[in-house]
């Protein structure tokens, strides 16, 4: 079964599991844009709990605080990262929700937001976003890194386990259409860091849509490398940072969208503040192109293999 | 009658100029139907209220004297369950007139106890009234929200939101209105309309004949009332409250009312004193009675508060 209808299935298994929980967006009552509202649509007992809201972005965000205000769940669908861009606002107001109610409301608004290249939409589509989302104080916001593991995220997501804190959960859209058979079902402990290679020469750390190219450059090489998935963009798993950085000394990030100005800042600042004395050669960012991107090119909003191999080369040989 | 360039026009009046009661075919009489003397005393503690707080020296603060009969009449016709999102100058009022004494009122503008420290800054979940978002018009969307969290729990209930009618020229404002038209929401919008906003006529900036024709012509109930008419105010919000909560979609309310910060506004513009005027001539009001009602909302006020400048 492609990632697609596994998130379908999900969110009707989520909307089934607690009648407070109602699925927004643009079109959603025909199934939304990527067809990810349709398994609710088609249940007659959930399709009362769908609500297909206005092109604007800002209003299905304004709409979820009013949800959440009265007691509800609200999970927004969002067509793409970018209409983040356009409700901004909206969603700084909603990350405020409960600093604007002593406390006494909160915010615990899903938002499933498809990013990246994948489905050939260039310009804002090719976005990630997360460098622009990661700073809000009061958002969490996640990544997916492993196409299996998209519905289990997603539901890890809609738990609310670490706060009922308004959640972006970014879905890389080259992760979408892709059939990977059974889906994980729920995701192992810890959410925010995870270890997929081990290697003692250099680390390099990545999430969302460049993982699976850092792993193809870490699998292609003969040195030993660690490699660190971040599942949890905002807030970080500083403690953890650390530690994976202070293990090699020798550190490489990967990650989609450009590098400057971004998350990955926030990486090499940390490791440079919390883990100065362990370094062993420059911390090397490596991100895609800055955009826009044409349709046909958009594709390199994302680091190339090479480019990582390079990386990695670097650091080790330093 | 008193005519003058404050007075809307097309608008049926239930309290004409002079405090005359303007009976009508099927329409009950309101000295049987609602507490006037109560209304009076909901917009004079009002009125003192808002005095205190442009004493206050709030930045960027504007009175909202003139504007009472729409707040007083809220806080009288809702459910203390429903909530109602108003704007900055309004939740002030409705605070105190759900039961928040005035003091912390004050206190919470000025200590900035609560988010920004500013009126309207945080919402009162303790007396169910919403915050302003920094976002212009945003609040409208949160109200939208509420109100389809009640539909979606058939609660016979009703979300109001409060807002000036600069704020139909906002987008979240047109797109508020289209998905409560298009999902029937049980919202209530309550436009206050100046005829002069900043002195030019309406029409310059927002198109149409007024903000109620508009509301009309997407499907949605309305109804066009003078806001200094306090009784034609009450019947129409009563008439929009009762329409959410059984289930007939949004409705807006839009209540012309003049600021009374201009020099030249005629004494019958202010809604406090055409009820008065009323009440006066129903043996109902003396100057003894205003100032022991003045003084019972300045007792409940910090001693700094009742000194007047």
């Amino acid at each position: 079964m492609i990632v697609r209808d596994q998130l379908a299935r999900r969110l009707a298994a989520l909307l089934r599991d607690d009648p407070r929980r109602v699925l927004l967006g643009e079109d959603a009552r025909d199934g939304g844009m990527l067809g990810l509202t349709r398994a609710c649509v088609e249940d007659p007992e959930l399709e009362a709990r769908v609500i297909g809201t206005p092109l604007v972005p800002a209003l299905a965000l304004a709409h979820a605080g009013g949800l959440a205000i009265a007691g509800l769940r609200p999970i927004v669908a969002l067509p793409s990262a970018a209409a983040l861009y356009e409700g901004f606002a909206a969603l700084r107001e909603l990350c405020r929700l409960s600093l604007c109610t002593d406390d006494e409301r909160s915010a615990p608004a899903l938002l499933l937001a498809p990013c990246g290249p994948g489905l050939g939409l260039g310009g804002d589509g090719a976005d990630e976003l997360s460098s622009l989302l990661a700073p809000l104080s009061g958002l969490r916001v996640l990544a997916c890194s492993d196409p299996r593991e998209a519905a289990a995220l997603v539901r890890e997501a809609a738990e609310f386990t670490a706060g009922e804190q308004p959640t972006v959960v970014l879905l890389p859209r080259d992760q979408l259409f892709v059939d990977v058979g059974d889906p994980v079902d729920t995701l192992e402990e810890p959410v925010a860091l995870r270890r997929l290679r081990h290697g003692d020469r250099a680390t390099v750390f990545c999430w969302g849509a460049a993982t699976a190219r850092a792993l193809a450059a870490v699998d292609a090489l003969e040195v030993a490398v660690d490699v660190i998935e971040l599942r949890a963009l905002s807030p970080l798993d500083r403690a953890g940072l650390v530690a994976a950085a202070a293990r090699t000394g020798k550190l490489v990030i990967a990650h989609p969208g450009p590098s400057a100005f971004g998350v990955a800042a926030e990486l090499a600042a940390l490791f440079a503040d919390a883990a100065i004395l362990h370094l062993d050669a420059p911390v090397l960012r490596v991100g895609g192109e800055a955009g826009p991107l044409a349709r046909d090119t958009e594709g390199r909003a994302l680091p190339s293999v090479a480019a990582i191999t390079e990386a990695i080369l670097r650091v080790v040989t330093f | 009658m008193e005519q003058s360039p404050w007075d809307p026009e097309g608008v049926t009046p239930r309290l004409d100029a002079s405090g005359t009661i303007v009976l009508a075919d099927g329409a009950p009489d309101p000295t049987a139907t609602i507490d006037l003397r109560g209304f009076y005393r909901a917009m004079v503690h009002a009125r003192c209220l808002d005095l205190a707080l442009a004493r206050a020296g709030l930045p960027m603060w504007a009175p909202a004297a003139g504007e009472e009969a729409v707040t007083a009449s809220c806080a009288s016709l809702c459910d203390p369950n429903e909530w109602i999102y108003a704007g900055v100058r309004d939740q002030p009022a409705l605070a105190m007139l759900r039961g928040v004494s005035p003091a912390s009122v004050l206190a919470g503008h000025r200590d900035g106890a609560r988010y920004r420290g500013a009126p309207g800054g945080a919402s009162l979940p303790g007396v169910n009234l919403g915050h302003v978002p920094e976002t212009l018009g945003l609040y409208l969307g949160l109200a939208a929200g509420h109100a389809h969290a009640l539909k979606l729990e058939r609660a016979g209930q009703a979300t109001v939101a409060i807002f000036g009618e600069g704020l139909t020229t906002v987008g979240l404002y047109r797109e508020t209105v289209s998905l409560a038209v298009a999902c029937d929401l049980p919202l209530v919008l309550l436009c206050k309309s100046q005829l002069w906003p900043e002195a030019a006529p309406a029409e310059a900036a927002v198109f149409g004949e007024s903000v109620a024709e508009r509301a009309r012509a997407v499907g949605m109930g309305a109804r066009r009332v003078d806001g200094a008419d306090p009784v034609a105010v009450y019947e129409a919000i009563e008439w929009a409250l009762s329409r959410a909560r059984y289930g007939r979609g949004p409705t807006l309310v839009e209540a012309v009312i003049t600021q009374l910060i201009h020099p030249d506004v005629p004494g019958h513009r202010d809604p406090i004193e055409r009820l008065r005027r009323h009440l006066d001539r129903a043996g109902q009001w003396t100057p003894t009675m205003q100032d022991a009602l003045e003084a019972e909302l300045r007792g409940q006020l910090p001693r700094d508060e009742e000194e007047a400048p």
